[in-house]
């Protein structure tokens, strides 16, 4: 189970963020915890975050709500999802989870934040394997957008790739 | 992209199909792609912070992965289910890790995140403004395709600090 420690600096962020640059007030749904597979929306955003907290955050939403935090963003109209619009929803979900890897480094944890990762299509599916994943919606006016957390605390450390190949897979941690 | 990443991930790639597989890999010709990635049956995502930052996808289809895995596992291996996932994405974690090993010999530190499965063909994955070289790997078992997608990380720079995260906050 994921610790509120590490969720709420998330939460925060996400809020923050959003209200700051598309002016939207953001509630939060009810939370759940899911360890099957990810069926995505029409836009995904994936961001991993390396370090004593090690997972990663995905931001989904329907291209609809995308397209309007954009215009919101830029103060113009977004019709097409093109590749600048990919590119701004990209660095919306960059700014999020940078902005949350800030306030995690004021609780003690400190981790680094990778590059996003578009994952484009309704219906995509997303497995992150043995690490469960809590899933928040954030409603906006906009829109729902869908975050979901696969994060473990990582502050034994501990590096990935290390033990033997068969009995990683076999043995589930 | 810069080419210096390559001969890391292609080399790790080598010796993981020897060591897990024994399977011989033979590397095909190289192309550089700026457009997104229209996924195959089945791909890993992992992704490379430190002094490089960016993606690598390891892409392949649900039956080389079949054969891969039965053969690792010494068990055979009929359908894709949630321990054949497991064992490809492990495979994706141990080239990576290996490649990271690799590029620290060099000089060049970098972590890893935990591998991500993309199931299904005709997703696309999109790096944004990093561009893909793709680096085919050919066996006997079939292709695995090597999308890498990794930069130098400028210098003085935070690794998950992306220049343009300073740019968004004034400019949207």
């Amino acid at each position: 189970m994921i610790r509120a420690e590490l969720v709420n600096p998330f939460l925060l962020a996400a809020g923050e963020v959003l209200a700051s640059e598309a002016g939207v007030t953001v509630s939060r749904g009810p939370l759940t915890l899911e360890r099957d597979v990810y069926e995505t929306d029409h836009v995904t955003v994936l961001v991993s975050v390396i370090g004593e907290v090690w997972g990663m955050a995905f931001y989904g939403m329907s291209q609809d709500t995308a397209k309007g935090i954009l215009s919101r963003m830029l103060g113009q109209q977004v019709t097409a999802f093109d590749e600048l619009a990919q590119s701004g929803i990209g660095e919306l979900g960059n700014v999020i989870t940078g902005k949350a890897t800030t306030k995690l480094a004021e609780h003690g944890y400190n981790a680094n934040i990778s590059v996003p990762t578009l994952i484009i299509g309704k219906g995509s599916r997303i497995s992150t394997l043995d690490i469960g994943r809590l899933v928040i919606p954030l409603q906006t006016e906009l829109g729902v957008v869908r975050l979901d957390l696969a994060l473990r605390d990582n502050k034994a450390g501990g590096a990935p790739g290390s033990v033997d190949l068969a009995l990683r897979v076999a043995v589930p941690q | 992209m810069n080419v210096k990443y390559v001969n890391p991930f292609v080399q790790a790639a080598f010796e993981v199909f020897k060591t897990e597989a024994n399977l011989e890999a033979r590397r095909g010709a190289l192309s550089l792609h700026s457009s997104a990635c229209t996924s195959d049956d089945v791909t890993v995502l992992i992704s490379v912070v430190g002094q490089a930052r960016g993606v690598v996808l390891y892409s392949m289809s649900e039956n080389t992965v079949l054969r891969i895995v039965s053969n690792i596992m010494g068990q055979p291996f009929e359908e894709f289910d949630s321990l054949a996932q497991s064992g490809v994405a492990e495979i994706g974690n141990v080239i990576t890790g290996r490649a990271s090993s690799l590029l620290a010999e060099e000089g060049i530190e970098v972590r890893i995140s935990p591998p991500v499965l993309i199931l299904g063909k005709g997703t696309l994955v999109s790096t944004l403004d990093f561009q893909r070289l793709v680096v085919p790997m050919e066996t006997d078992m079939g292709n695995i395709h090597i999308h890498l997608a990794v930069d130098d990380t400028p210098e003085g720079m935070f690794p998950g600090d992306l220049p343009h995260v300073a740019a968004a906050e004034v400019n949207l």
